[in-house]
């Protein structure tokens, strides 16, 4: 065994393992190439959360607490349209919903609900303002993920709008 | 969709339920209460330290790293603390209890002098019954200088934990976050959102209001130790340390404070001018915290009506003594953050 990859066995000792959640925590966009360190301080904000079939996860108007990630399921999103519930997708694993919820409490504007036993991995604003009041280095990387993708939606409606209007 | 009578029923289920496990660890807490002390210091401790390690930690210093260094620091500072002030207190706590049957004479003295005067002077009481209500007083205060060893002995009993205090400390300091996302798993689906950004409300408010008091009584207690031992009064250091600690109660806390030292001056030397310049480092340490410290302190906490904190206070005290006069504030601040969060969830959203 050469020394290097000695020594990155025993880094890897130190630092622990990639576990369940890093990996998909790494295929969200707003996680999207941060590093190993970064991803095991947001891991501790991380809550699991297991939803029975048919139980609600939140309800559309509820203020927005934090994003949810599927591990394991299937979950509808569904609006009232005129009292009727109107359904908007279906998300399944590694799809993720509400993250605009970690910038503002604005009331949630679907209700999302398990279709089957769902798994999902929670991170909520309280939590990860706190994360990145004491680690500003990491909280800059995630609130310039966190803008680009806001610009790029807001880039999607005007040109749907835009597109409606010609 | 109509809920059914079953699921009302299960619903006043969950909540006494949750009565009964919140009953059940008010129980238990009160039957290790004895055990209690050290780990209720180190709570305090902890939140007050945590806010630097979390400034630590954000400077890029390994939290683990940080909290060692910072405990160390704390020790050594209070050691060479105590180290320079422990022949004070020695002599101050041993000159009380040698001198306390002198200020016990002294005392029933004077409360014998007042009532013969009153008894002569308010015609319409019957003669003897202030001297037999007084009588009862002055047992019951009797009593209450066995309250010095009482002090003594929490003194001894921290002194004695002050290997447990670090550790709780470090622990706290270091798992803090893992302990409260811990008991937050436990809070059912259909409630974990609520109660997540509650429980952060509560905790920021209440830490905010401890840090600040704590702040806030630490410089009132050196100020006045330090302005008392300049002016040469008698029990500079146990006057000064008790006008700090009762700080931590508003508006009542510093007339306590004032009615202790002037009770002790006159009772030690009874001398008028070392009362005046007690009254005046009173009054010039109250205008000082209330115009730079208080605001400093205390401008990230929470805003409350003076008139409610007087209502709390008294409430406070009426159901629970010194104890929950200085609970009364931090308990109404959680109430209230609760109702404001459980206001917009039920009656804005109606998500409940």
């Amino acid at each position: 065994m050469t020394e290097k990859s000695l020594l990155n066995l025993v880094v890897q000792k130190i630092r622990g393992g990639e576990g369940e959640i890093l990996p998909i925590l790494r295929t969200i966009p707003i996680f999207e190439g941060l590093t190993f360190t970064d991803l095991k301080k947001i891991e501790l904000i991380v809550h699991k959360r297991t939803f029975m079939p048919d139980e609600i996860i939140f309800h559309e108007r509820q203020p927005g607490a934090g994003i949810y990630i599927i591990k394991k399921g299937l979950v509808e999103l569904a609006k009232t349209v005129n009292k009727e519930r109107v359904k908007i997708s279906e998300l399944k694993d590694g799809e993720f919903f509400g993250e605009m919820s970690l910038l503002d409490e604005y009331p949630r504007s679907a209700e999302a609900k398990a279709v089957e036993k769902t798994e999902t991995l929670g991170i909520f604003r309280p939590d990860l303002f706190d994360l990145i009041e004491h680690n500003p280095k990491l909280g800059y990387k995630i609130l310039l993920r966190l803008s680009k993708r806001l610009a790029s939606r807001l880039r999607e409606t005007t040109e749907k709008k835009l597109k409606e209007t010609e | 969709m109509e809920k059914t009578d079953f699921q009302k029923a299960l619903k006043v289920f969950d909540i006494i339920a949750l009565g009964a496990v919140l009953l059940g660890l008010l129980v238990i807490l009160y039957l290790v209460r004895g055990l209690l002390t050290p780990f209720i210091v180190a709570f305090v401790i902890a939140f007050f330290l945590n806010p630097i390690i979390d400034y630590m930690e954000g400077g890029g210093i390994n939290r683990t790293l940080a909290i060692v260094v910072l405990i160390l620091l704390s020790v050594l500072v209070l050691l060479i603390a105590l180290k320079l002030t422990s022949p004070m207190i020695e002599a101050e706590i041993a000159g009380l209890k040698d001198n306390a049957p002198v200020y016990n004479h002294r005392i029933q003295e004077g409360l014998t002098r007042g009532i013969d005067f009153l008894d002569k002077n308010v015609g319409f009481l019957p003669r003897g019954m202030l001297e037999k209500a007084l009588q009862e007083k002055i047992k019951g205060f009797a009593s209450g200088m066995g309250g010095i060893d009482l002090v003594i002995n929490i003194v001894r009993e921290l002194l004695a934990s002050l290997i447990i205090i670090p550790v709780v400390v470090f622990f706290l300091l270091k798992d803090g976050r893992k302990i409260k996302k811990m008991l937050i798993e436990y809070v059912p689906n259909k409630y974990f959102e609520t109660s997540l950004v509650l429980f952060h409300k509560i905790d920021q408010q209440v830490s905010n209001y401890i840090r600040g008091q704590l702040i806030d009584n630490l410089i009132v207690g050196l100020l006045a130790i330090i302005s008392l031992y300049l002016l040469n009064v008698n029990y500079s250091f146990l006057i000064g340390a008790v006008l700090g600690v009762v700080n931590l109660i508003p508006f009542v806390g510093p007339l306590m404070g004032l009615a202790f030292g002037s009770l002790l001056i006159l009772v030690d030397t009874g001398s008028t001018v070392d009362l005046i310049k007690f009254i005046g480092v009173c009054v010039g340490v109250r205008a000082l915290d209330d115009v730079v410290i208080w605001p400093l302190a205390l401008s990230k906490s929470v805003h409350i009506h003076p008139l409610m904190v007087i209502i709390l206070i008294i409430l406070g005290g009426f159901l629970h003594g010194i104890l929950g006069m200085l609970l009364a504030v931090p308990l109404y601040c959680s109430i209230k953050v609760t109702f404001q969060i459980l206001y917009r969830g039920l009656i804005e959203y109606g998500n409940w």
